[in-house]
């Protein structure tokens, strides 16, 4: 009967063949070489380089942040999960929370100061905590920007030139802002309300030639080669850039797949990344190049 | 269904024995999923495999939404529509293929009692039933909340007549659970191991007093008389013979001497060659007319036992040798004609067995 050795050695390749494949190592490596040849690649201007779907836990990514030392995080919009992404690899490499206990909120933007981090909820709440490691619970510092009751906000970046955080606003509650385009700034160095200066950038002039009606950021960030405010706004689609003076640098539709574009990074590398929230589909953040000059 | 079994026979060289089986059904499936997975990494999404990978210590790599080629799972590719649907599929027949072992080896190791067929059956439905409400619950509270509420409306009072018959329903329950969160790979794990304990803990008789004698100690002589020295004349299916309970061995036994008595001693002519099976409620009438009827067409007869049953027929079985000239209808009708209004039914068996049918008065 020589039938076991063939039935073993069928089983075994058939086990053999499901389980190999390259190694976690392999893959990671041959994503980042990839990444550098099309970020090389001239000829893939405004072509997405890399696009990665993310886990289930970060289904309703809602901002991005980026350290001093080049690292991306994200959060979730209503729990205070804080993922730490390898963007260029693809990968998740750690995650941690905000809060001994489970904190829940309406979250919506991320910031990095040094080693300070800040969640933003929509109703102008800041929390401050430091970078934890992997699943470990950090502690928070609540500021109240108290300026819920002038704006819903969903967007807040890091002014390193101003010491400040940028927040934008994207529905306007008062009636004398409700034509334009809306952004605080946060001081980090001053206290109370002597600390919070607003300016404002009439929607006519922020949308310019485009058919919106009106703008509603859902993510901004600062430009590390400009200094310029980069904006998205998923209800239009929009991708702007302003001056921290005020002026329109750009005002475009935003191309490719971006569903609900809900963060935006700009890497000190220049690499463009936005991430979307789940809608009929993953999750994702997606990468581009962008240029080193000022835009 | 053929296809698999001959698959199983393959890789068990058509052994019956039911480790070796499961085994066998186990590693296909193992290789079957493979394949699967290898040529649909969807697979692995549905099976649970990411919330291994999640549980690791290393960096969890993201799955590439550009590369061209690559199955990036349905939620990148195919409609949520399809995806759900897809996965439900999946999900359920999942659950299905894992249930087919667990309620083999129930009905395998109900030994003592014989095993109820509700249970077996619940044992297959009950998974995918668990599975589809999960699915539909998903985290959701408020829709927990109600089927809470559905469910405390429904009344179940099915009394399980074996304890251990709940063990299989929570594994039932246990294996839908895992395949309604999308953790196949879970419920597969727990199919396999709880069908190996138990069967191993079935095999060995595990948890038996030392002072109690077993059932094989009690019956193990009377069964191995049954079931023969000499292999195979007696019983075709030692095993079968070996797995009854007592009640079921000593009514089989008793049919056995029956065919004994028809067949007379080996190496002789058999003194009968029928066997009358008669119910009646009127017993001692019945006996006269058939006796009547018996002289009229059989060249040898005799009552070989009469059973009174409370609130049933009672049964007259009849050794009978049929003349030559003289057919089985003949004698059933003979019966018929003498005895109509005193029996229920009438049966004769022949000593070939393709000669058996049943006839009803």
């Amino acid at each position: 009967m020589r039938r076991p050795p063939l039935a073993a050695a069928l089983t075994a390749a058939l086990l053999a063949g499901a389980g190999c494949g390259n190694s976690d190592v392999d893959v990671l490596a041959t994503r980042e070489t990839r990444l550098a040849a099309a970020l090389a690649d001239t000829g893939s201007a405004g072509r997405p380089v890399a696009r990665w779907i993310l886990p289930p836990d970060l289904a309703e990514i809602s901002g991005l942040a980026l350290t001093p030392d080049g690292r991306l995080f994200a959060h979730n919009d209503e729990s205070s999960l804080i993922t730490e992404l390898d963007y260029r690899r693809g990968a998740v490499i750690k995650q941690f929370y905000v809060g001994k206990q489970n904190l829940v909120g309406d979250f919506e933007g991320l910031a990095c100061v040094g080693d300070r981090f800040f969640l933003l909820s929509s109703n102008g709440k800041l929390y401050e905590f430091a970078e934890g490691a992997a699943q470990e619970r950090v502690d928070y510092t609540e500021h109240d920007t108290r300026l819920g009751k002038e704006c819903e906000f969903e967007s807040v970046a890091y002014d390193s030139t101003a010491n400040a955080l940028i927040l934008a606003c994207k529905n306007v509650k008062s009636k004398r802002l409700e034509s334009m385009l809306v952004f605080y700034r946060y001081d980090l160095d001053a206290t109370g309300e002597a600390g919070v200066s607003e300016f404002t950038i009439p929607f006519a002039e922020a949308i310019g030639g485009n058919d919106w009606k009106q703008l509603h950021p859902t993510d901004l960030t600062v430009d590390p080669f400009s200094g310029n405010y980069v904006l998205v706004a998923a209800p239009e689609k929009a991708f702007l850039s302003i001056t921290p003076a005020g002026a329109v640098v750009f005002s475009r539709p935003l191309s490719g797949r971006h569903p609900q574009s809900e963060g935006i990074a700009i890497t000190r590398d220049g690499i463009l990344i936005i991430s979307d929230e789940s809608v009929n589909a993953a999750a994702t953040i997606t990468l581009y190049r962008w240029p080193r000059g000022a835009v | 269904m053929g296809f698999f079994r001959r698959l199983i026979d393959f890789f068990t060289l058509g052994s019956d024995h039911p480790v070796r089986r499961l085994l066998a059904y186990y590693l296909v499936l193992a290789a079957v999923v493979g394949v699967l997975i290898y040529f649909f990494p969807v697979f692995d999404k549905v099976i649970g495999s990411a919330q291994i990978d999640a549980a690791t210590t290393g960096p969890q790599v993201l799955e590439d939404g550009l590369k061209s080629g690559t199955i990036r799972g349905f939620d990148a590719e195919l409609s949520p529509r399809l995806e759900f649907t897809l996965s439900t599929l999946i999900i359920l027949m999942g659950t299905l293929v894992l249930m087919l072992p667990v309620s083999w080896v129930y009905m395998s190791t109900r030994y003592n009692k014989g095993h109820d067929q509700q249970v077996a059956q619940t044992l297959i439905f009950l998974p995918l039933v668990v599975a589809g409400v999960v699915l539909v619950v998903q985290n959701s509270l408020a829709l927990a909340f109600s089927l809470a509420g559905v469910v405390a409306a429904v009344r179940f009072r099915t009394t399980l007549r074996d304890t251990r018959d709940v063990v299989f329903i929570f594994l039932a329950i246990a294996v839908g659970f895992a395949a309604g969160v999308q953790t196949l790979i879970v419920a597969a794990l727990v199919s396999v191991v709880f069908n190996f304990v138990l069967i191993l803990t079935w095999r060995y008789d595990f948890g038996r007093s030392v002072l109690t004698p077993t059932a094989v100690s009690e019956w193990g002589a009377p069964l191995e008389e049954l079931a023969g020295s000499r292999a195979g004349k007696n019983v075709s299916d030692r095993d079968l013979v070996l797995a009854l309970d007592q009640k079921q061995a000593l009514a089989l036994a008793e049919r056995f001497a029956r065919v004994r008595r028809l067949l007379g001693p080996q190496g002789h002519k058999p003194r009968y060659n029928a066997v009358l099976t008669v119910t009646t409620e009127a017993l001692s009438e019945a006996q006269a007319a058939i006796a009547e009827a018996l002289d009229q067409v059989a060249g040898r007869w005799r009552l070989d036992e009469a059973v009174s049953n409370e609130g049933k027929p009672s049964e007259l079985y009849y050794l009978v040798r049929i003349r030559k000239s003289m057919s089985r209808d003949d004698l059933l009708t003979a019966v018929r004609d003498r005895a109509a209004d005193k029996i229920t039914s009438a049966d004769v068996q022949l000593s070939k067995t393709t000669d058996e049918h049943e006839d009803k008065s």
